[in-house]
This record gives structure tokens, sequence and C-alpha cells, in this order.
């Protein structure tokens, strides 16, 4: 008896001792990102004696519906995973200040309210336009010279029609992530600084001049025939790059890190068949350094700690081993992220296509505009660039009906 | 308390305890929540009825209610087209066995496998499109436009669900006194009139079971289809109330919000149960 007891006794403070932490996201289960969430966990792991990592991967697409019970019923996990900008704002007040973790990393924007950092940014995401070199040639143009005016573009689509093999861009709009691409990517080069830091705040409206410029443009790429019919039941992800890889599209608004990327469109239709440039835009204001257009670039996901959580300390350790270059270098290499953290060795990562985009990162970066942007106006924005290129509604009505969304999310 | 009473109350407390936990409390729990301003962080403060007035003037709701009143109105074809295949197999058309099966097949799919079958087929680009092209027509963007999306949706939802309403059809058609349709036809009536005075009065309250069952299934299962096939789109063309109540809960964290819209699309299955009970009350005095 007295042996079961001193047993029993011994149980109880091996589990006391034993600590664990939850880790939530809905990436930890892909086979990209398995080598970067092994070799956190282990350089963690071993760092700290007796604590066990669980990462617990949720479904994407109910991820934040089931964070947000979690969190308001203070079972939240003691770490987690999210989207920058509108999705990580919305989780502020649940995320501890890590501002002191933070120093060098880039993407920080969207992770921060200016002043204080909620959480260490992982990839950068960001938007630019892979052609397919084969259809450029057909077409008569020069593959080695991408468009880099609004000019340009229109007379590249022109050619492209006129040659009738495929859409001047592979466009799916089913879900509206079409238009969202669409509107960030101008929005880059049209807005200055001052106006992309008004529109996130709901001050720039979008039936001022500028917004419905771009909404305008939208619809005159439509009516111009760049984009194949259908495209409001074709899902951006992945039937729209889909189509971009089997050759049925010219150009696609692809992203720069982890999937629709230079990395899966070079694996798929070969590294030299592909290049990139920024997304042109009628009227530009704002120029790249090289007199270019600018390129919407976000901080894209990361890792902030639950200020609820048992063990805040440890938590913030572990999201210092996650945003750290060792672990990372794994997740660039494997999935072709582009890692938020300079010091991460990206020199195994080559691809012509990259060689180009990487000097863009910083000088022509630009805000990502529509991640800016409320969720509520997103998904105003879906409906209506649907009707928008259904013909259904005007570019008024349309500006008009996000105005009120927009007024309504910044109010509340 | 006798020892009846309580051996009776023992025999109910595990249903009732379940009902309690599992019905009852997350419904009250749902209309607490649909009165607060929960934003998914936060409990949420209590708002009383805010959420409710701002579902009369929210444009997508709106246009969810009028989709499913346009989808409320498509019930005849949902109770007839059935009726009549079960009727015609009911009288023994040759292969009547192998209709019936295949009729049936659709009702086990899940609604994402039926949804993937016909976005491939109604896309564009499509088999369906394809088929037309053949014939001269021009093709349609059937998920894509707001004018054939909601259509499509309720075609492929009648496709998929229709056996079922077919087997009670059938099931109920066994119940029709056959002397009384051979003395009918020995006095020389034809099938449309064996149909009409014999076989759809002796069915009425299948009809009207079926008519209920399909108005709640048509309400309450869609999401899968919708999902699938348009996401709510293009615009909120195929947004039902139960998609809107989804995409306020996940996509813009509004707990709360989703939670009155709940409590409205409750209240309409309410009724329509009581409309339900009634019916078959009457029928049952019959």
């Amino acid at each position: 008896m007295k042996y079961l007891f001193a047993a029993t006794l011994a149980l109880m403070g091996s589990t006391a001792m034993a600590e664990e932490l939850t880790v939530w996201d809905w990436k930890s289960g892909d086979p990209a990102a398995a080598s970067y969430i092994a070799a956190a966990k282990t350089a963690f792991e071993a760092a700290h004696p007796g604590v066990t990592v669980n990462f617990v991967m949720q479904p994407n697409d109910q991820y934040y519906t089931l964070l947000g019970t979690a969190l308001s019923s203070g079972s939240g996990p003691d770490v987690f995973l999210m989207n920058g900008g509108a999705q990580a704002k919305a989780r502020f007040g649940a995320l501890t200040d890590l501002t002191a973790e933070a120093k060098g990393l880039a993407g920080l924007p969207e992770f921060s309210d200016g002043a204080v950092v909620h959480a260490l940014p992982i990839t950068i995401q960001g938007f630019v336009v892979y052609y397919n070199k084969k259809l450029y040639a057909d077409a008569g143009l020069d593959p080695a010279k991408p468009p880099t005016t609004w000019d340009e573009l229109k007379k590249v689509c022109e050619a492209i029609k006129a040659k009738g093999a495929a859409p001047c861009f592979a466009m799916g709009n089913k879900e509206g992530f079409g238009a969202e691409f669409f509107v960030s990517s101008l929005a880059a080069s049209m807005l200055t600084a001052d106006e992309q830091a008004a529109f996130a705040k709901g001050e720039l409206k979008w039936s001022s001049p500028k917004m419905k410029a771009i909404l305008q443009a939208f619809v005159d790429t439509k009516d111009w025939g760049w984009y194949e019919d259908g495209a409001n039941s074709t899902a951006k992800f992945m039937d729209e790059y889909e189509m971009f890889m089997r050759g049925e599209g010219a150009n696609t608004i692809g992203l720069l890190s982890d999937v629709a990327h230079w990395k899966q469109f070079g694996d798929m239709m070969g590294a030299e068949n592909i290049g990139a440039f920024r997304h042109p835009a009628p009227d530009a204001v704002t120029l790249a350094a090289d007199g270019g257009p600018m390129m919407p670039l976000a901080g894209g996901i990361g890792y902030g700690v639950n200020k609820a959580g048992k063990n805040v300390a440890l938590a913030t350790d572990l999201v210092k081993t996650l945003a750290d270059a060792g672990p990372i270098a794994a997740f660039a290499k494997d999935a072709g992220i582009l890692p938020a953290n300079p010091a991460v060795d990206t020199s195994s990562m080559s691809s012509p296509t990259l060689t180009t985009i990487l000097p863009w990162t910083t000088s022509a970066a630009a805000p990502m505009a529509h991640a800016n942007a409320s969720a509520a106006e997103l998904e105003a924005l879906h409906q209506q660039s649907q009707l928008l290129l259904n013909g259904e509604t005007t570019v008024d009505k349309a500006a008009a009906a996000l105005d009120e969304v927009q007024a309504k999310a910044h109010a509340g | 308390m006798s020892p009846e009473r309580r051996t009776a109350w023992a025999f109910l407390a595990p249903s009732l305890v379940l009902i309690a936990i599992f019905r009852i409390a997350p419904l009250i729990w749902g209309a607490q929540l649909s009165l607060t301003d929960a934003r998914g962080i936060t409990p949420g403060a209590f708002i009383g009825l805010e959420n409710y007035r701002e579902l009369a003037f929210d444009p997508a709701f709106r246009d969810s209610i009028s989709n499913t009143i346009l989808l409320i109105a498509t019930l005849p074809v949902w109770v007839c087209f059935p009726l009549l295949l079960a009727i015609l197999i009911h009288q023994g058309v040759p292969g009547g066995r192998f209709y019936r099966a295949t009729y049936f097949f659709p009702a086990i799919l899940s609604s994402v496998i039926v949804g993937s079958i016909f976005n491939t087929l109604l896309r564009r680009d499509g088999a369906v499109n394809a088929a037309l092209k053949l014939v001269g027509i021009a093709p349609t963007d059937w998920l894509g436009s707001s004018h054939t999306a909601l259509l499509s949706l309720i075609a492929v939802q009648l496709w998929a669900t229709f056996g079922m309403s077919l087997l009670i059809f059938l099931a109920g058609l066994s119940t029709v006194p056959q002397d009384m349709i051979e003395a009918a036809r020995l006095d020389g009536a034809r099938l449309r009139h064996l149909v009409w005075f014999i076989i759809i009065p002796a069915l009425r309250p299948i009809i009207e079971f079926v008519a209920v069952v399909t108005t709640i299934g048509i309400l309450t299962s869609m999401f899968g289809l919708i999902y699938v096939l348009t996401a709510g789109g293009p615009g909120t063309s195929t947004t039902l109330p139960e998609f809107l109540i989804w995409l306020e809960l996940g996509k813009l964290n509004r707990p709360g919000y989703a939670a009155a819209i709940s409590m409205v699309l409750f209240a309409l299955m309410a009724g329509l149960a009581w409309a339900q009970i009634r019916i078959m009350q009457r029928n049952a005095d019959v």
C-alpha cells in the first residue's frame, strides 16, 4: 500500500512537471509544412525538457469559427496561427504583446496595430501576374518583355485576344477572390500611401473617384474580353490556376507564397516557361524605384500567443522558435514560401521567376488593400464583383452598396 | 410518489436528460446569443433585439428570404414529379424495379459528391453546355448567372432527393385498395381517372406528409450544394438563410447576428412543424 501511495505521488509529480502547449493551425497536416512543424517542435522540446507541443490542425474553412468559440469560452489554444490583416486584427484583443520578439521581421503591419505587434509573421504574401511565355510568343509578343504600363498590358491582351488561343487572364471569381486580387493589384499603384491608410480606416470610400476607377477597370477589362466566359462559376483556388497551368489563360494574378505561386507553376509548367510582372494600373500615381508598378505585399500568416493561456512565457518562447530562421528554412524549401524572417537562408530556392520577384519585395512593396478592408466589405465586394462581371449592376450601384457596408463595418 | 410513477420517471429520465442537454439547452443558449453582439473573442454584451432590427434592413437577409420563397414556390414540382413516377412504377411499367433503384440511388450520395458531379456538368465549359452546343443552343453559365443559378441548384437538389419521396409514395400506393382500382377498371376507368379519383384521394395524407417533409428538407439541407456549387453567388442569388448563418458565423465572425438568423429560421421551421402536426391530426380524425 505504501509503495502504491508512493508510486501515485511520483506519477502525480511527473504529470505536474510535464507541460503541454497546444498550437492551432490549418497547416500542420499539410505535407509541405511537415518538415517545418517537425523542426520547430524538435528544437523547442529539446530546449525545454518536459514540455510537449501539440499541433492541432483545424479545418481551414471552419478555422476562425472554431477559434472564436474556443477563445470566447476561455479554452483556446496557447498559440494559434492566423492570416495577416483583417483576420489577425479581429483577434488582437486575445493576443499578447510580441513587439520585443518581432525585431527585424518583415510583414509586421498586418500583425500590429501600429504600436504593438501581436503576432510574429512567418511568411510574406503578395500578388504578381504570372504569364505563360509560350502563349506570349505564339501571339507575337516578346516573352522577355512583359508589360510594365497599363497601355502595354492592354496591347498584350489585344494581341492574345487576336490570336484567340486562350483568354488574356484566367479568371476565377466564384468566391469573389478574382476581384479581391484585382482590386489590391491595381490599388498598389493607383493609391498613395495616405490613401491606402485612409482606405484601411474606412475613410476612403468605395465611391471615391480612385476606388470607383478600380471597379471601373474591373468592368472594362471584362468588356474588353480579357477573361473567359463563366468566371463567376470558376473557383480561383484552384480552377483558375489549373486553367493557367493547362495553358488556358496567358496570365493569372498569383501569390508569392504557399500555393498558386512561382514554385507551383514552375514545377507544373517548367520554370523556364513562366515569368512574372507586377500588375500595371491605369493612372498609376505610386511607382516603384524602377518606375514600374507597385506590388501588393503583406505579412502572410503568423503565430500569436493567447493572453489567457496557462503559460504565456513558455508560449512566447514557442512562437519565437516557430518564427526562427532554422525551422522556417525547411518551410521555404518544401513549400516555396517567402519567409518574413530575413535571416532565413533562401539560397536553396532557385527559380528564375523568384529571382525576378525577390528584389520587388523591397523595391516595389505596397500595402495589400483588400487585406486591410473589413471582412464584411470583402464579402460585399465578392457579391458586387460577381454582379459587375455579369453586367447585373453598375459601378455606381456597386460602390454605393460597398460604401454602406464599409460605413457600418467601421462604425461598430 | 407511487412506485409506478417513480418507475415511469426512471424510464423517462434518460431521454428527458438527453433532450434537455442536447436540444433545449442549445436552443436557449442560441436564443440568448442572438440578443448579444458577440464577436467571437468576447461573449458579447446584451443588446436586446438590435440584431433582429438589423436583420429587417439587411439586404443579404432580405435576398435570402426572397430566395427561400422562390424555393418554396417550387414545392408542387417536388411533390408531383416523384408522385407521377411512383404511380407509373406502381402501375407496373416495364423495368419498374430498375427505375425504382435508379431514382433512389442519388439519395444515398452526400451533397458534396452531388455538388462536385454537377459542378463538372454545369460549369461554363461543362458537359451540359457541350451537349447544348451540339444541337445549336448557345452555352449558358448555369451556376454563374443570377438568372439560372438558383434554378440550377433547385434542379440538382430535386435530382438528388426525389428518390426518397418516390419511395414514400410507393409505400403509400401499396396501401391503396386494389379492389377499388380493379372495380373502377371494370367500370371502364382510364389511368387518369384512376389517378384523379382513387389514387390521389387515398394518398392525400402521404402527399401532405411529403410536402411538409420536403419543405423542411429544402430549407435546411441545401447548404452542402450551395457551398460546392455556387458559394451563395453570384451576388446573393443563391444565398439561403442557412448559408447566411454560416457566412456570418464563420467568415464575418458575428455569432450573435448568426444566432438571430438561426432563431428566425427556427421560427419558420417551428411554424411548418406546427402545420405538419395539424395536418396529421386532421387526417387522423378523417
